[in-house]
């Protein structure tokens, strides 16, 4: 006899070694709360989306008056009607793959839905994050050839702008923007590479080991 | 929640609970983390439970879903250890396979299966299971000419293993 029918026939018997759990064991774990990389993709993919909601949403006061003075307001306020409606679209986007993701599905079907929900947050989070890149160069392309405006602006708001010349201040808040900008996109990226590198391994790696087998 | 309905889901799993069992032995390696999975596999099926039409047997519609658990949704715990390709094994394995009886060839065998890696170990545990090619391919979602090429090559794979 081959011995992988050997197996099979050993794979069968045993069943009398296998644990046995009662019907109350068995009730008790309905009540249990489940733990699975779906509830955490959800749970973090609604965070994501909330935090740039609420990014948008707590724009601080002095940036508004700072918009306003340098005659930027009504171009903000388009940016944020669009960034809005963009929005709508990728949470309509993320809901209806969530909801595509059935556990009754096949194998492959279940992981392509999961990495097809994740790719919409993926695209989300690229979007948010090219679009504060070019808004933030755009804006200071723009204060860059309206540097009278703002020098004016900074003389109003700053008390300590009397310590230094009109050019040093220039250069200083320049600096700023660039290096809070380059260290916040950063951060954001490294977060999202830390998190979803090891929340989606072992997933993508089955995912590729089953494409395999279609090759 | 609906007592009935509770009650005729929990009947049913108890009778078949061998299926998860078997899997949870496959997918992990010590007892906390078999009964850690066996708990999410059976909150899926209860999940998933109201929406069972009965068009196929229960015992049928619980090897996608748990499998589906162990492969996909089943967060792996530290205790859990690595899977390796299978490929990589077999080196290990020849050194002890001079003992040819039986018990040491199946002990051998269990072992390379359990160090397959997960979509492999699908594979072959639906084999063993005696599921047709037809279910296997409906189960993982790849065709059946493709479930049948990889199953020839694992089952080659495990021949070498014994006949170095």
């Amino acid at each position: 006899m081959d011995v992988l029918d050997t197996l099979k026939k050993d794979w069968q018997k045993q069943d009398a070694k296998l644990p046995k759990l009662s019907y109350k064991e068995i009730y008790s774990m309905l009540l249990q709360k489940s733990s699975s990389i779906v509830k955490w993709i959800f749970i973090i993919s609604v965070c994501e989306l909330l935090f740039w909601v609420a990014i948008a949403f707590l724009v601080p006061d002095s940036s508004t008056k700072f918009h306003k003075n340098m005659g930027l307001e009504s171009t903000f306020w388009i940016v944020t009607v669009v960034n809005y409606i963009i929005f709508a679209v990728f949470m309509f986007l993320f809901y209806k793959n969530y909801r595509s993701i059935t556990v009754t599905s096949t194998v492959k079907q279940l992981m392509k839905s999961i990495l097809k929900t994740r790719k919409t947050v993926r695209y989300f989070v690229y979007y948010n994050i090219g679009a504060t890149a070019l808004l933030l160069i755009a804006t200071n392309i723009y204060l860059y050839f309206n540097q009278e405006k703002l020098v004016q602006f900074l003389s109003q708001t700053s008390n300590n702008y009397g310590a230094v010349s009109p050019d040093e201040a220039i250069t200083i808040f320049f600096i700023a923007q660039f290096i809070v900008g380059v260290i916040a996109i950063g951060l954001m990226i490294l977060i999202y590479y830390l998190v979803y590198g090891l929340l989606l391994k072992r997933l993508k790696r089955n995912y590729r080991e089953l494409k395999k087998i279609e090759v | 929640m609906n007592k009935e309905l509770e009650h005729s889901f929990v009947t049913q799993l108890e009778e078949n609970q061998n299926i998860v069992h078997k899997i949870c032995r496959l997918y992990t390696n010590d007892k906390d983390s078999h009964n850690d999975l066996f708990q999410e596999v059976t909150i899926q099926l209860w999940k998933a439970y109201p929406k069972f039409r009965g068009d196929s047997k229960f015992s049928t519609w619980m090897y996608r879903v748990a499998l589906n658990t162990a492969i996909t949704l089943y967060r792996k715990s530290k205790r859990r250890v690595q899977t390796q390709d299978f490929e990589g094994v077999s080196f290990k394995i020849k050194a002890e396979a001079y003992d040819d009886t039986v018990e040491q060839q199946l002990k051998l065998m269990y072992d390379a299966v359990k160090d397959l890696n997960d979509i492999n170990k699908a594979l072959v545990f639906l084999y063993l299971e005696d599921k047709s090619y037809r279910e296997i391919s409906e189960t993982l979602g790849i065709t059946e000419v493709n479930a049948r090429v990889k199953m020839n090559r694992i089952k080659e794979k495990l021949r070498t293993i014994l006949n170095p």
